[in-house]
């Protein structure tokens, strides 16, 4: 450990240890000054963040300002929110990468050093492939591959991401794992890639995809959730498909471990008048997410959940650390 | 037409207009104050946008991009430091030219010429987005790889005296850039353990400290004579560049319009080497290439008249295909799509008034610019009347709150100082600074892509020339440092037959 690295913690110690006996004083009149909210990730994490923050601000008596803190998938943001104090003045904008850069090493600490306050949306991945290919479902897809003996050419983020985790799982679950060959972009533009025909399929935010499958240039086989997506209604899931997949990407938020009970109920209450809001609904369409309120204890149980099934499927593709 | 003039009345209602206004103001200011960026500007001027109307938010989103983009160039002319990356060819001649007291002629011309290449690449874009698109998307890694390939060799121009400290220069810029995760394989790489290490240098707070920092350090450390001092500001004075000048470059600013367009058509490329590019242009193509670097207008105008262009250029690809460019237009992105507008080839047949009003928001925020501006730089350059000692306590206050702001972290301050420093030691070594800065904005792309197409050809390395398009681009590359090696061995043989006469 660094020099300054002791000096930080030290310093923090003490901060939590004069703000715990504030806290202790006046928890009732929770929140006295504005509390902060930690952005993780820019895109589509950032614009709900944004909305839920405004929102939130109209519920409670002090502002909810939204700070963002990118970078190191994640890892940033968490390390910074885990060492502030456990007084619900700073709380992070959190999602799958609380499990994940854990398990790839990115973080030493894991989803147990934060307090879940609720879970806000959740964003389905959709499958997608070109139009030329005449697919229109999972099994057209899987006996065309199975039949040709061809490696399928998947685009993917990159190693790690969330697109190449949520493939991995659904051509596990299709059969024809080891028939995919995966083609890392570094970033989000699969689409254009599957338009071109350099790469046979892709998995991405329904979003990217809706306006080329309303004109006609690409084919949506299927969604990675329990749910159908609003911006492609006629899509049917993976399970509906007879196979067995259900994953999705959560948003929520969280406070450091050992905030105070009434202090994360009093965000939670905050969260969810604001996912009820008639504007979080409204832009949940435009920005394309799907608002998915659920309490505390509730969010604790599927990211304790998720966490053995990421490790699993980490563990799977060689990347666990 | 119908729809075209619905467009335009929604477009030209006071308040679309006034948030145009505003957004091109705050571009400005965010984009000419050195360390200040315009893509925080954006960041700030998004939640604004949430609560307007469709047409006057994304009026503010453009406007806030076109501002930016425009003012970068005018902290890069009058003190050397670029405001954004794009902006950083502009420093070789348009500083110089403050230096010779021509600051206003060297503003005003980047502004004029920034106005037509904006404007230019939008016609480009309203006539041929779908003929553009069609041909951007054929451009894949391989391709990309040649371009960006093409685009970092213009390092050999940009070497000043010597290639062998240019070369180093631009691989260091590519070094820094490998710090942090790698996108591609999810790996960590140089973090040494350390979760600050994790999220990279950032190319703004390095861009931030390459150029501000030895400013910041020379101030203090060279003692400036009196004389110097009141000849500087005796030459401050608010002139305009003439047409008969501009008109003489007509012809180069065309070109490089073209150049910009077809540049920032091209997803994951963007304004950087589109300017690079066009000075290397101008400057090979120049009746006195040996001015370049000391003050010559033309090296203003290529890179200024690029950058601008690939504003419109930019737009294919976002409207058309969704696909944002750089992180700015990613925030222009996530402001079209809270309100609706899915960008995409469904667009044009479900937002046609959208799209129509964007363009027409787009002139009027080039309108606003250019108004700005002119009447700005006789306040511009009252900058240069200040001290250079207070000036740089003020451009390090900047910096270090520009730096933070970027990603709200203290270790970028420090990234920025340690870089600056580092900058510092190899401006006294005469190596040359902007090779860096061209080596760490495509460094990641480069290997990105040429990575990502060796996965798609299975580790052929076939894919790289049996491809038409990158073949040109890849012998363009040969040809340029052909070029460029063959004048260095040409300067060099008088001075080895003379030690050759020594010895003997």
């Amino acid at each position: 450990m660094t020099p300054t690295k002791t000096l930080r913690r030290a310093t923090t110690g003490l901060l939590a240890a004069a703000a715990m006996t504030v806290a202790g004083a006046a928890q009732a009149d929770y929140p006295e000054r504005p509390v902060e909210m930690t952005i993780l990730f820019g895109g589509t994490a950032n614009s709900i963040a944004q909305l839920l923050t405004d929102l939130m601000s109209q519920e409670m008596d002090q502002p909810v300002v939204p700070v963002s803190r990118t970078g190191g998938g994640g890892a940033v943001g968490y390390s910074y929110v885990v060492n502030t104090p456990a007084d619900g003045y700073n709380i992070v904008w959190n999602s799958n990468s609380i499990n994940t850069g854990n398990h790839m090493g990115r973080i030493d600490f894991n989803y147990e050093s934060f307090a879940p306050i609720a879970r806000v949306s959740t964003e389905i991945p959709a499958l997608a492939v070109n139009a030329e290919t005449g697919w229109e479902d999972l099994d057209d897809m899987v006996s065309a591959v199975q039949e040709s003996g061809d490696m399928l050419r998947v685009g993917i983020s990159g190693r790690g991401s969330f697109t190449h985790l949520t493939s991995a799982a659904l051509f596990d679950a299709l059969g024809i794992g080891d028939q995919v060959a995966y083609i890392a972009y570094g970033d989000g533009r699969a689409p254009v890639e599957l338009l071109a025909g350099r790469i046979d399929a892709a998995i991405q935010w329904p979003g990217q995809f809706a306006s080329y499958a309303e004109a006609g240039d690409l084919n949506v086989l299927a969604v990675t959730g329990d749910t159908r997506v609003n911006v492609l209604p006629d899509v049917a899931t993976a399970m509906e498909q007879g196979y067995d997949v259900n994953i999705s990407m959560w948003r929520g938020l969280a406070a450091p471990a050992g905030t105070p009970d009434d202090v994360v109920a009093a965000l939670q209450a905050a969260a969810e008048a604001a996912v009820m809001s008639d504007t979080f609904q409204e832009a949940s369409d435009n920005i394309g997410f799907t608002p998915a309120f659920l309490p505390s204890d509730e969010f604790g149980a599927l990211i304790a959940e998720d966490d053995a099934f990421y490790g699993a499927l980490l563990n799977d593709l060689g990347m666990a650390q | 037409m119908d729809i075209f003039l619905e467009a335009l009345s929604t477009a030209m209602t006071p308040m679309a207009i006034a948030s145009i206004g505003l957004g091109a103001l705050i571009g400005l200011i965010f984009g000419s104050i050195p360390g200040l960026t315009f893509t925080v500007a954006l960041a700030l001027a998004l939640p604004i946008s949430f609560s307007m109307d469709a047409v006057p938010a994304i009026g503010l989103l453009l406007g806030t991009y076109i501002g930016g983009m425009t003012g970068g160039s005018v902290s890069a002319i009058l003190l050397g430091i670029p405001g954004t990356p794009s902006a950083a060819a502009t420093v070789l001649d348009g500083h110089p030219m403050t230096k010779q007291g021509n600051a206003s002629i060297a503003l005003g011309t980047a502004v004029i010429t920034s106005v037509f290449g904006g404007i230019f690449s939008l016609v480009v874009m309203i006539v041929s987005v779908d003929l553009v698109s069609r041909v951007a998307i054929s451009f894949g890694p391989a391709e990309i790889f040649a371009l960006v390939l093409f685009g970092l060799s213009t390092i050999c121009g940009l070497c000043g005296g010597s290639l062998i400290k240019g070369l180093i220069s631009g691989a260091l810029g590519l070094m820094i850039m490998t710090i942090g995760i790698d996108t591609i394989d999810g790996v960590q790489r140089m973090t040494f353990g350390s979760v600050n290490m994790l999220q990279g240098v950032n190319l703004l707070v390095a861009m931030i400290g390459l150029f501000a920092v030895p400013f910041i350090i020379e101030a203090f450390a060279v003692k400036s004579s009196t004389p110097e001092k009141s000849q500087r500001i005796s030459r401050v004075k608010a002139e305009l560049p003439s047409l008969r000048m501009l008109s003489k470059n007509l012809w180069l600013m065309i070109k490089c319009s073209v150049m910009g367009t077809g540049i920032g058509a091209i997803p994951g490329t963007g304004g950087a080497i589109a300017s690079f590019l066009a000075y290397d242009h101008a400057k090979r193509f120049s009746k006195k290439p040996e001015s370049f670097g000391k003050g010559n207008v033309e090296g203003v105008v290529a890179p200024e008249t690029a950058n601008n262009a690939v504003t419109g250029g930019t737009l294919i690809p976002l409207l058309s295909l969704g696909i944002p460019g750089d992180p700015a237009t990613a925030i222009v992105l996530a402001g079209l799509m809270i309100h609706g507008i899915t960008p995409g080839p469904a667009l044009f047949m479900n937002h046609a008034g959208e799209v129509y009003s964007m363009y027409v928001s787009v002139v009027l925020a080039y309108l606003w610019v250019l108004g700005l501006q002119l009447m700005g730089i006789r306040l511009f350059v009252h900058v240069l009347k200040i001290p250079r000692e207070l000036l740089a306590v003020g451009v390090l206050v900047l910096c270090a709150i520009g730096a933070y702001s970027i990603r709200n972290s203290v270790f970028d301050i420090y990234a920025m100082g340690a870089i600056g420093v580092m900058a510092y030691g190899l401006v006294s070594f005469r190596v040359p600074i902007t090779p860096i800065i061209l080596g760490m904005v495509l460094g990641p792309t480069l290997e990105n892509e040429f990575r990502t197409a060796m996965m798609l050809s299975a580790g052929d390395p076939a894919i790289f020339y049996t491809s038409p398009t990158a073949l040109i681009f890849f012998t363009l590359a040969l040809l340029v440092i052909g070029l460029q090696a063959l004048s260095e061995l040409k300067a060099r043989k008088p001075i080895k037959k003379e030690v050759e006469v020594s010895d003997a």
